[in-house]
C-alpha cells in the first residue's frame, strides 16, 4: 500500500470567464520515504495538485488516501490529525514567515498546536530543530527579516517537519535561492528524508533540481498528467512529446552539447473550458485528428505511463 | 573601427549605496571589455552587482543612494561617465538598449504595447507618424507577435510575449550595445528557449554586442562568447566560454559548478558553497570569498588579490594562482 494515494483527483475553480479545470483527473501513488517530483510549466495546476492532496484546499472530486484511510472529505478533529501527518514547505522563504514572530516562536507554533507537549518539551524540541536544519543558537530571537533566504527556508523546513509527518510537500522550496544556497537546502532536505523516511512530493519547475532529488517524476501540462516514470527514465527516454520539448529546452551547461531544441508552436494556453482530448495538441509537432479524442494513461514500460495516442508513431 | 578594438571598455568601476548611514561597496573596481558583436555573460548570485554595473553603464543608478566613486565607461571612444546628460539622452535607447528582467512591471500598464514600442522610435529618429508606425508593426512581427495586437495592453498578454514586446522595444532602434538583465528569468523553459534563440538572432542580424546578466550557467553557455564571474561586486574570474566551463580555475567558480545539480551525474550529494555570501557593508580586506573558500589561507584575508593571466585572456583572481606562476 502507497503512503499517498490519489485517483481520479480533480480542481476547478470558478472564474470570469468560466471554469478552470487546474487539476484534472490525476491519479497517482507516493510511497514511503520516496520522492515524486511534479514538473511543469508554470499555471500547469502543480501546486494546485500538491495543496489538494494536502487538504489545503478541497477537492472537486476525486479520492485521497493517506496510508489507506480516505482522507478526502475529512474535517473538525480529523483533520487536525491529518494534516498533522502532512506538511508543507512553502516557495517563497520571503512571505511565508510571519514578520512578527522570532525564529524560536515560529518553530514552537506547530509544536503549541499540536497539544502533545508540554511547555518544557516544546522549549527541548524546538531547539532540536533548530540543530537539525542548521539554524545557528544565536539567531533563536532573530526575526524573519534578519535572516537570509537560505536560513528563512530552514525556518519554514524546521516547522514542516516539527510533528513528525510522514509526507510534506514541497511547493518549489529552492526555486528563490541562489544556486550555493540552493544546494545546502537540497543536502538538508535529503538528509532528513533518510532519516525520517519521508516522503516527498516535489514540485518545481526546474528540472536539474528534480532529476536529482526525485525517485519518480510526473509531468503535467494544463491539469492534466501526461507522463510519469522513475527519475532515470524519464531522463533517458522521454516519450510524450511535451516532455521531449520540455527536456531539450533545458540549457545544458556542456559547452560542446548545443541546444538540439524541439521546436514547439505558440505556447502554453489555459485550462479555462477546455476542449477534450490532448491539451498539448495545438501545440505538438505530431499532433493528428485522433488527438481530439480524450486520452488515457498507458504503461508502455514498468512502472512507466504516458498519455498520448500517438506514441507508437513517434 | 577595426575588428579587433574594443567597442566597450570599462576600467576600474567602483560603485557604492548609502543605506542607513552605511555605506555598501555593490560594485568594487570592475573591469570588462566587449568587441563588436559579442556577447559576454556576467555571472553571479544575488547582490553580487551584476545589475549595478549594467544600470552604471546606461547612467540610470539613483543617486542617491548610488554614487559612482572612480572608474571609466567608454563606449565607441567615448567616456559616458564624463557625457552630459543631454548626450546620454540621445544614447539611451539608441546606442545602448536595456532588457529589463521582470516583464510584468517593465511595461507601462496604461499604454498599450504598440504606443510604447512607437514612444522610443519617434524619440531617436525622424521618422513621419506613418513611418514610425511601419517600423513598430514591423519590430513587433520581428518577435513573432501579430501587427494587430499592437493596440493591445500588456495585461492582455502572457508573460513571454510581454518580454517579447520588452525585447522589441530594446531593439528598435538599433542598438550596439545592448544589456540584457535576467531576460529569461521570469519565463518557463520552453518560452525562456524560443526568447534566448531569438535574442541570438537578432544580435547576429543587427551585429551588435550583448552583456547578458544571469545567474543560469546553462544560459551562458548556450548563448555567450565570454563570461566574467561576479562576487561581491569584484570580478573573480574571466575568459573566454571554453576557458570557464572546460577549465573553471578560481575557487568560486567551481564552487558554483559543484552546486549545480548536473544532467548527466547520479551522485546524491551536491557540494555547496559553505556559509553565506559576504556582509557588503563591510570593509574589504583581501578576498572577498576567503571566508567561504576551502583553500583560503592567512595571505588570502589582507591585501589585495593578484589577477592572474592563466592562459591567454583568461584571468583568475586568486593568490593560488599567483603562486603558482612564479
Amino acid at each position: 500500500m502507497a503512503l499517498i494515494e490519489v485517483e481520479h483527483l480533480k480542481k476547478y475553480f470558478n472564474v470570469a470567464s468560466g471554469t478552470n479545470h487546474a487539476v484534472d483527473d490525476i491519479t497517482m501513488k507516493i510511497e514511503k520515504g520516496r520522492t515524486m517530483g511534479v514538473v511543469g510549466e508554470s499555471g500547469c495546476g502543480k501546486s494546485t495538485l500538491g495543496r489538494t492532496i494536502i487538504r489545503l484546499q478541497d477537492p472537486t472530486d476525486g479520492v485521497i488516501r493517506l496510508n489507506g484511510e480516505d482522507i478526502t472529505n475529512v474535517s473538525g478533529r480529523k483533520l487536525r490529525e491529518v494534516r498533522e501527518r502532512m506538511s508543507i514547505i512553502f516557495q517563497d522563504p520571503y512571505s511565508s514567515l510571519n514578520p512578527r514572530m522570532t525564529v524560536e516562536q515560529t518553530i514552537r507554533e506547530p509544536l503549541m498546536e499540536s497539544r502533545r507537549y508540554n511547555r518544557k518539551e516544546v522549549e527541548e524540541k524546538a531547539r532540536e530543530l533548530m540543530d537539525l536544519v542548521g539554524i545557528e543558537k544565536r539567531l533563536r530571537l532573530a526575526y524573519p527579516h534578519e535572516l537570509d533566504g537560505g536560513r528563512r527556508q530552514r525556518v519554514g523546513i524546521a516547522r514542516a517537519i516539527a510533528l513528525q509527518p510522514d509526507f510534506i510537500m514541497c511547493d518549489e522550496p529552492v526555486s528563490a535561492l541562489d544556486v550555493s544556497i540552493q544546494a545546502q537546502v537540497l543536502n538538508l532536505l535529503m538528509d532528513l528524508q533518510q532519516d525520517f523516511g519521508l516522503a516527498y512530493m516535489f514540485v518545481t519547475h526546474d528540472l536539474s533540481v528534480v532529476r536529482h532529488i526525485a525517485d519518480d517524476i510526473s509531468v503535467m501540462y494544463l491539469g492534466q498528467l501526461v507522463e510519469t516514470a522513475p527519475a532515470k527514465e524519464l531522463f533517458k527516454q522521454p516519450l510524450h512529446p511535451y516532455t521531449k520539448a520540455l527536456l531539450s529546452a533545458i540549457p545544458s551547461i556542456d559547452i560542446s552539447k548545443p541546444m538540439q531544441r524541439v521546436q514547439l508552436k505558440g505556447e502554453i494556453t489555459s485550462a479555462i473550458n477546455p476542449k477534450p482530448g490532448c491539451r498539448f495538441a495545438p501545440r505538438c509537432p505530431y499532433a493528428t485528428e485522433a488527438c481530439s479524442q480524450p486520452q488515457t494513461l498507458t504503461e508502455v514500460a514498468p512502472n512507466h505511463f504516458v498519455s498520448c495516442c500517438n506514441i507508437q508513431k513517434i | 573601427m577595426s575588428e579587433n578594438t574594443n567597442f566597450l571598455e570599462v576600467k576600474d568601476l567602483v560603485v557604492e549605496y548609502t543605506a542607513d548611514g552605511e555605506i555598501v561597496h555593490a560594485v568594487n573596481g570592475i573591469s570588462l571589455s566587449l568587441k563588436k558583436g559579442e556577447t559576454l555573460g556576467l555571472v553571479g548570485e544575488t547582490g553580487a552587482g551584476k545589475t549595478t554595473i549594467a544600470k552604471a553603464i546606461l547612467k540610470i543608478l539613483p543617486d542617491p543612494p548610488a554614487k559612482i566613486r572612480q572608474g571609466e565607461i567608454i563606449l565607441d571612444g567615448v567616456d559616458l561617465l564624463k557625457a552630459p546628460e543631454k548626450d546620454m539622452l540621445k544614447i539611451r535607447g539608441a546606442k545602448i538598449a536595456m532588457i529589463f528582467q521582470d516583464p510584468m512591471t517593465a511595461l507601462n500598464p496604461l499604454m498599450t504595447v504598440g504606443d510604447q514600442i512607437m514612444e522610443v522610435v519617434q524619440l531617436h529618429n525622424n521618422f513621419t507618424k506613418q513611418e514610425a508606425l511601419e517600423h513598430t508593426f514591423q519590430m513587433l512581427e520581428m518577435v513573432g507577435i501579430p501587427r494587430v495586437r499592437s493596440v493591445e495592453f500588456p495585461h492582455q498578454f502572457s508573460g513571454g510575449m510581454k518580454q517579447r514586446v520588452v525585447i522589441a522595444m530594446a531593439l528598435a532602434c538599433n542598438p550596439e550595445l545592448l544589456l540584457a538583465d535576467e531576460p529569461t528569468t521570469a519565463l518557463d523553459v520552453t518560452i525562456q528557449a524560443q526568447v534566448l534563440e531569438m535574442i541570438n538572432e537578432l544580435k547576429v542580424k543587427l551585429n551588435s554586442s550583448m552583456i547578458l546578466i544571469t545567474h543560469d550557467l546553462g544560459v551562458v553557455a548556450q548563448t555567450c562568447d565570454k563570461v566574467a564571474v561576479i562576487y561581491a561586486g569584484e570580478i573573480m574570474e574571466s575568459g573566454s566560454k571554453e576557458d570557464l566551463f572546460l577549465n573553471p580555475s578560481h575557487p568560486y567558480t567551481l564552487g558554483l559548478f559543484g552546486s549545480l545539480p548536473k544532467m548527466d551525474d547520479d551522485s546524491k550529494r551536491l557540494t555547496p558553497i559553505r556559509g553565506m555570501p559576504l556582509d557588503p557593508t563591510l570593509d574589504r580586506h583581501g578576498c572577498p570569498f576567503a571566508d567561504r573558500c576551502s583553500q583560503a589561507t592567512k595571505a588570502c584575508h589582507h591585501g589585495v588579490m593578484p589577477n592572474v593571466e592563466v592562459s591567454k585572456d583568461h584571468f583568475v583572481r586568486c593568490i593560488k594562482f599567483a603562486k603558482e606562476a612564479n
